[in-house]
């Protein structure tokens, strides 16, 4: 059998007396896109802070690709292939779509010293991706990031994930606060960047959003994972809303481990 | 999002508004006084606006990655001091007493972004508490004297930083030159390289431009040194120039500095600046100095305008920005 891309195994993770995370066992396979639901409080943050190196966790381990991973940081995280778009913090609004997609990894031009950036180079690559992502209104590259919307937003994002070849890209509420046309968008760029090869985690508190976009849901109750292989095909947007506040311990696929 | 025409795209750009209103100001000045425009004068103006501009040069470039620097001016009487105070003492050349001074002033650039960086104190208070410190040991080692500066007279150092000569009736100083280079190597370091895109980002947004694995803390105390060394060069400068090294000049100056980079557009919260601004901001202050009192208004309202025009300009950017962001 092929290694799942994401394995985290026995994650435990307490602030203080209080357990946020209490023995959680989470997989991502290669080219899907997992629904992560569950009501304020559940664990669903704190697990995506574990996996994306921004908290450093209790206990447990984590395995990209089969290999553990021993994260410090967001910026290891990033460098094993996991990039976390939380809305609106991912980018500079005072800076250009090309100059964000770059950011800290802008290509030089000419001698090395004088540490040029090849803007026509970043341009030239904004201007597909935008296009890969599924933008189709024609913005300019060097439009800043203050002038888009929330939508266009997350497509610079996801673009950006995409690029820079994350193999796995989580979205925090990537369509809270978005309007209806915004909101199919951004379920368009997820399944735009499973279909060129990424996985994806899909935060949201919307159940309808998530029903539309993703391959399998998960769910997390008070710290716990209590049903990790819900088919969303094969189950009502009622039954999983169930499972999530606790009327029902089975639903679906649940457990079906 | 539609094509626009070149003359609305000039009127967005954060320079446009300083440009009009540099026109404006010497078209007014000119007409009240021809002699405004004399050789004389512009020789007299240009010679101390180039030396303050350095220092607002480099404010533009901290500011823009979010923080500010209150201890230029005091930097600005300090490092004059040191300088001259080493070589009156006979213990070094001039030349060594001039690359001491700016070493201890890097030194406290870096000290000043070790306490925003590292202890996450507001650079308000960091900079605030080492404007007193600096200007309190100018004051402290002098006992509140000038020091002596007239050996400077034809020493190879003192020609190349501030040497003068005549360019028809013009009288032209070295330190135009510094300025003009500081103008042309840190408008390309902001604008063309990774390091401009890393500052921009550092001011605008420094949880993102982190994760993204840009060194925010290192570009920020480059920056502080940066501040710090310009003022002092500066300082020497114009302590050369004119002669004197007294610990209580530069008072004040920090202050001028920052209305000159708010002036010309780049945003004090960070995140967006300009060279060109700035230039355009440095002229302005010092022309309306200079005008002002050539036009008979007396000295004492020149603060007036000042606070009219910071006021005046920040409510353009403001609003500049607001239609900005609304993509129109």
């Amino acid at each position: 059998m092929v290694e799942p891309l994401i394995k985290m195994e026995k994650i435990r993770k307490s602030y203080g007396r209080v357990t946020a995370l209490d023995g959680v066992d989470f997989q991502v396979n290669h080219n899907e896109i997992v629904g992560l639901l569950g009501d304020n409080g559940a664990g669903k943050s704190t697990l995506i802070k574990v996996l994306s190196g921004a908290v450093p966790l209790t206990s447990g381990a984590i395995h990209v690709r089969g290999k553990k991973v021993d994260f410090h940081s967001t910026s290891d995280a990033i460098a094993a292939g996991i990039e976390t778009i939380y809305q609106d913090s991912a980018l500079v609004t005072q800076l250009s779509i090309a100059r964000n997609l770059f950011l800290g990894r802008e290509p030089i031009k000419g001698p090395r010293f004088l540490n040029r950036m090849d803007q026509d180079e970043m341009n030239r690559v904004a201007r597909d991706l935008l296009k890969q992502v599924g933008i189709s209104k024609n913005i300019p590259p060097t439009t800043p990031i203050g002038s888009l919307s929330g939508g266009e937003r997350q497509a610079v994002a996801i673009a950006r994930a995409m690029y820079f070849d994350s193999d796995l890209i989580i979205l925090d509420e990537p369509t809270n606060n978005l309007g209806v046309a915004e909101t199919q968008g951004v379920l368009s760029f997820v399944r735009n960047a499973r279909d060129s090869g990424h996985s994806c985690i899909f935060i949201a508190h919307n159940i309808h959003h998530v029903f539309q976009v993703v391959d399998r849901i998960v769910v997390m109750r008070r710290g716990k994972v209590v049903a990790d292989n819900i088919d969303p095909k094969t189950t009502s947007v009622a039954a999983v809303e169930d499972v999530i506040t606790g009327m029902s311990e089975l639903t679906g696929g649940a457990h079906a481990h | 999002m539609e094509h626009r025409s070149l003359i609305q795209r000039l009127v967005a750009k954060p320079e446009f508004g300083p440009f009009v209103l540099l026109v404006v100001e010497v078209a007014v000045f000119w007409s009240i006084n021809p002699d405004f425009l004399s050789p004389l004068n512009i020789s007299n103006t240009l010679a101390f606006t180039v030396e303050l501009g350095l220092i607002a040069l480099a404010m533009t470039l901290l500011m823009t990655s979010g923080e500010f620097d209150l201890s230029v001016g005091s930097l600005f009487g300090f490092s004059p001091v040191l300088m001259w105070t080493l070589f009156n003492a006979g213990v070094v050349s001039l030349p060594l007493a001039f690359v001491v001074a700016l070493i201890v002033a890097a030194i406290i650039g870096y000290v000043n972004g070790w306490f925003v960086t590292r202890l996450k104190i507001p650079s308000f208070l960091v900079t605030l508490g080492m404007l007193l410190v600096v200007r309190g040991t100018a004051l402290f080692v002098t006992d509140g004297f000038p020091q002596r500066t007239w050996k400077a007279d034809g020493n190879w150092l003192a020609t190349i930083l501030v040497g003068d000569f005549y360019v028809g009736p013009f009288r032209i100083y070295a330190s135009l030159f510094w300025f003009i280079a500081a103008v042309i190597i840190l408008g390309y370091l902001l604008t063309k390289t990774r390091t401009g895109n890393w500052i921009q980002a550092a001011g605008g947004n420094p949880g993102a431009a982190r994760a993204r694995g840009v060194q925010v803390d290192r570009v920020k105390v480059g920056l502080f040194m940066l501040s710090s060394t310009m003022a002092a060069l500066a300082g020497i400068i114009s302590s050369i120039r004119t002669s004197a090294a007294n610990p209580n000049s530069g008072t004040g100056y920090e202050l001028e500095v920052i209305a000159m980079v708010v002036i010309g557009g780049t945003a004090l919260t960070g995140g967006r600046g300009t060279i060109i601004g700035t230039v355009l901001g440095i002229l302005i202050l010092r022309i309306m100095r200079n005008g002002i009192v050539l036009i008979g208004v007396p000295g004492l309202a020149y603060n007036i305008f000042i606070g009219a025009i910071i006021l005046g300009m920040m409510a353009l950017h403001s609003w500049l920005e607001r239609r900005h962001q609304a993509g129109t």
